[in-house]
């Protein structure tokens, strides 16, 4: 207050007006807020949308059909308990029902149920704008995009009517109820898919023993951009790394005394090389050689240890490798490492003949530098000290290096005994003095 | 000085042009398979990305090994002709002199001797390279053709025979290149630089200080005159059908050894592309295929039909089950009891007692104009029962 005294009069009205200007800023920023997902229960209060008892009055009773013109027939009954325990329990019908505002209803001109439940394609995007957004990468959107109606849209997961709100723990991941829950929403359209994984170890983890260490679907292939192998080879060629996101984690692993070397060992295979190599550079080219799901089953996954697909069993390795090697035969399947890495019990041949490199490389080469190292002291110390020490020997000057050594080698090579002796004592002095 | 200039021929064209195109494999090999062996590391993935892709590299590397077989072939039936049409000495064949050669080098080196051992054509320096190569050579042909045809080999050998190849084919690499830089570059390129290989010449110093003996017996006239002319010629005529035969033999066994197996990498299609309809939604379908059959109507239908129809005796209740959620407490029409019924709403009567179609409560949800309905049966007793005047 003391400063704005003493200002003058031009200055307070700039400061009035930047306040003001502050404050319609930051309402409209208020005002820009992006809707979320928690904001729109009071749309209903807001809009003056009815009550939702008037709908109720007609929709709530038992056995209303609607009939398409295709024969189509759906249940058009709203039960009030589950509506009431949805998520949408406090929204009026009439937020997503935006068409219908009386009775009789306007005419709706889908052919079939599909068509009507298509209708409502965009209504959750109101307020559920980054799950649409997300659904939009999906492989489902693609599938839409590419003219099929049976590519699913929000409301063919979540039931609008019923869907409760979705349960987390403190860490935001699903509870082990949902969690299961997730794998039964995809059954729906995915039911054979559904029945596989039902029956692997992934599939039993989730369904029946509620572990939340082990995928469902939606862990693997994502939850609104759902990803999968077809159309391009990106998902495909990535896929080890979905695997090894847990089959690498040894928190996780060690619980089930699962080796942490898988990924390692396949990339340092013929298969995982190449493949790791086409993700880094060609990641749209579809290549044949297997990926970790092309050996270890893509849905039907079992343990290692399973007698009918088990790929610790022998025969079911065989088998494995004779899909893409017809001819493979028994000893075949020893070629691929099984990812151990070789020691003196499993693979011992791998393993010595890696031993007697390692011994063999040093040895070979070390004998090589140690007379090269031999040669470097003998032309470069030796017989350069001595050019030093008895330069009138060399006849020729320094002229060029080649005729320089030259001329020394000979005066080396060719006087008598006794003068090499003497060089050679010099050269011996020399050694000694130092 | 002009015996000092005098020049040795040591190797042919021939010779230089084989050293040349060795030069080339030998570089593509390791190149090509180096990459391989390190395939993660960045240098490696920007090598194979400049070669067009590891299926590319691999292509090349698979290629460069054909080369380097062919012209190994042509080693042995270039050998053959020195040794049977030209009878020269097996100057690479390796000796115990060779050993006492390194040995007094070696002493001499380090100042224990004071001359250098008096080397022949080929001194132990070359011997241990060129030995070096012919076992390179075959331990590579042989492991590379156990990586190349697998399944074949696991027919005659234990199943880890291939990968113990593998480690073999990369240590030896790692050895064959790294001995080419310290030995190799060593000797001919960083001692001296001997460009022999490509001029074919070498001075009398370089022979004086690493062929003293081949020098020796040069100048003293020990090296066997060639042959007459008419002798060659007939062993020519010997050794020459021979050579085809063999080389051709050889050849087919490169032929062989790359066509042995077909592999599956080009006959089969990636496993993943045989799956099963992703698309198969769940049977029965969770959406009604008939309409379910309509629940009977709770009220005591006997009772109603039996008596007098009146407000308390059912009608009341019809009413008041169909219209309540409604038309109760919320304004407006209310038909939660007898006489708010009987009063009518804002827009007048509901219940006109014995005039049917003056009763909207009838006309009204009899033409469908009401979101709310009767059941036919329970419409039929609320026509009567207004007729009959409405008694409460």
């Amino acid at each position: 207050m003391a400063n704005s005294h003493r200002l003058p009069p031009i200055l307070r009205v700039v400061t009035i007006a930047f306040a003001l200007i502050a404050i319609i800023l930051l309402g409209v920023a208020f005002l820009n807020q992006p809707q979320s997902a928690l904001a729109e229960a009071s749309l209903s209060e807001k809009f003056q949308l009815p009550n939702n008892a008037a709908c109720l009055s007609c929709h709530m009773v038992e056995g209303q059909i609607k009939e398409f013109p295709n024969g189509d027939l759906i249940s058009v009954v709203i039960a009030p308990e589950t509506y009431g325990l949805s998520a949408h329990a406090t929204l009026s019908c009439q937020v997503c029902h935006t068409n219908i505002s009386g009775y009789p209803h306007p005419e709706n001109l889908a052919q079939s149920s599909r068509e009507y439940t298509l209708q409502y394609q965009n209504t959750c995007n109101q307020c559920h704008p980054s799950q649409a957004t997300e659904l939009m990468d999906s492989v489902h959107s693609r599938v839409m995009a590419e003219g099929n109606p049976n590519a699913p849209i929000c409301a063919d997961c979540h039931n609008p009517h019923q869907q409760p709100n979705i349960e987390k723990d403190e860490q935001g991941r699903l509870t082990t109820v949902e969690h299961a829950q997730s794998a039964m929403v995809c059954g729906q359209c995915h039911s054979t898919i559904y029945d596989e994984y039902a029956k692997s170890v992934h599939g039993t983890g989730v369904l029946v023993n509620k572990n939340p260490d082990v995928p469902s679907c939606i862990d693997c292939h994502g939850v609104h951009n759902v990803s999968g192998p077809s159309g391009g080879a990106v998902f495909r060629l990535s896929s080890p790394q979905i695997c090894a996101d847990c089959h690498t984690n040894e928190q996780i692993m060690s619980k089930y005394g699962l080796s942490t070397q898988v990924l390692q060992t396949y990339i340092a295979d013929f298969h995982g090389t190449t493949v790791t190599l086409f993700e880094k550079l060609d990641p749209d080219q579809q290549i044949n050689m297997p990926v970790c799901y092309d050996c270890h089953g893509v849905h039907d996954i079992r343990r290692s240890d399973d007698p009918e697909k088990g790929l610790h069993v022998k025969q079911n390795l065989l088998a494995t490798c004779q899909k893409c090697h017809p001819d493979a035969t028994e000893n075949f399947p020893d070629a691929w490492l099984s990812h151990y890495i070789p020691d003196r019990n499993r693979y011992p041949l791998v393993y010595w003949v890696n031993e007697f490199y390692k011994y063999f490389i040093p040895t070979v080469l070390g004998g090589m530098g140690l007379f090269v190292v031999s040669d470097i002291y003998r032309r470069w110390v030796v017989d350069r000290r001595r050019k030093r020490t008895f330069p009138a020997e060399t006849d020729e000057g320094q002229e060029g290096k080649l005729e320089s050594t030259n001329t020394e080698d000979q005066s080396e090579e060719k006087p008598a005994e006794e003068q090499n002796q003497s060089m050679d004592d010099n050269r011996q002095d020399e050694e000694n003095s130092q | 000085m002009s015996k000092d200039q005098k020049t040795y021929t040591r190797f042919e064209v021939a010779q230089r042009i084989e050293h040349i195109v060795l030069i080339v494999t030998f570089t593509t090999l390791a190149v090509t398979g180096l990459v391989q062996k390190f395939a993660q590391s960045s240098i490696s993935i920007s090598i194979i990305a400049a070669l067009g892709g590891i299926e590319m590299t691999r292509i090349i590397h698979r290629a460069a090994s054909v080369v380097f077989l062919v012209q190994a072939i042509y080693h042995l039936v270039a050998i053959g002709y020195k040794l049977y049409v030209e009878r020269k000495q097996a100057s690479m064949l390796p000796g115990f002199k060779d050993l006492q050669d390194a040995f007094q080098h070696f002493l001499y080196n380090l100042g224990l001797r004071n001359e250098r051992p008096k080397m022949d054509r080929y001194n132990f320096v070359e011997k241990a390279e060129y030995w070096a190569m012919v076992w390179g050579l075959v331990l590579m042909a042989l492991t590379g053709f156990m990586m190349w045809n697998p399944i074949a080999t696991a027919r005659l050998l234990p199943g880890q025979a291939i990968p113990a190849a593998k480690v073999a084919h990369g240590a030896e690499a790692i050895l064959a290149v790294l001995a080419i830089f310290i030995w190799h570059f060593y000797h001919v390129h960083l001692k001296t630089f001997n460009k022999s290989m490509f001029t074919g010449k070498l001075s009398r110093h370089e022979m004086e200080e690493e062929h003293a003996l081949e020098l020796e017996k040069i100048e003293k006239g020990l090296i066997p005159p060639p042959p007459p002319p008419e002798v060659l010629q007939r062993r020519k005529r010997i050794y020459y059908p021979v050579a085809a035969v063999l080389s051709l033999i050889l050849l087919f066994f490169v032929y062989r050894f790359v066509t042995f197996e077909e592999t599956a990498i080009t006959t089969v299609s990636p496993v993943s592309a045989r799956a099963e309809d992703v698309f198969v939604p769940q049977t029965p379908t969770p959406l009604p295929t008939r309409p379910p059959t309509p629940t009977p109507f709770p009220t005591q239908e006997g009772q109603i039909l039996d008596g007098p129809l009146s407000w308390n005796s059912g009608i009341g209740q019809i009413i008041n089950q169909r219209c309540g959620s409604c038309h109760g407490a919320m304004g407006g029409l209310a038909l939660n009891s007898y006489e708010a019924a009987m009063r009518g709403g804002r827009s007048g009567a509901a219940i006109v007692a014995g005039d049917v179609e003056a009763s909207p409560l009838v006309t009204l949800v009899r033409d469908g104009k009401h979101p709310g309905k009767f059941e036919p049966q329970e419409l039929d007793l609320i026509v009567r029962w207004i007729q009959e005047g409405a008694p409460e």
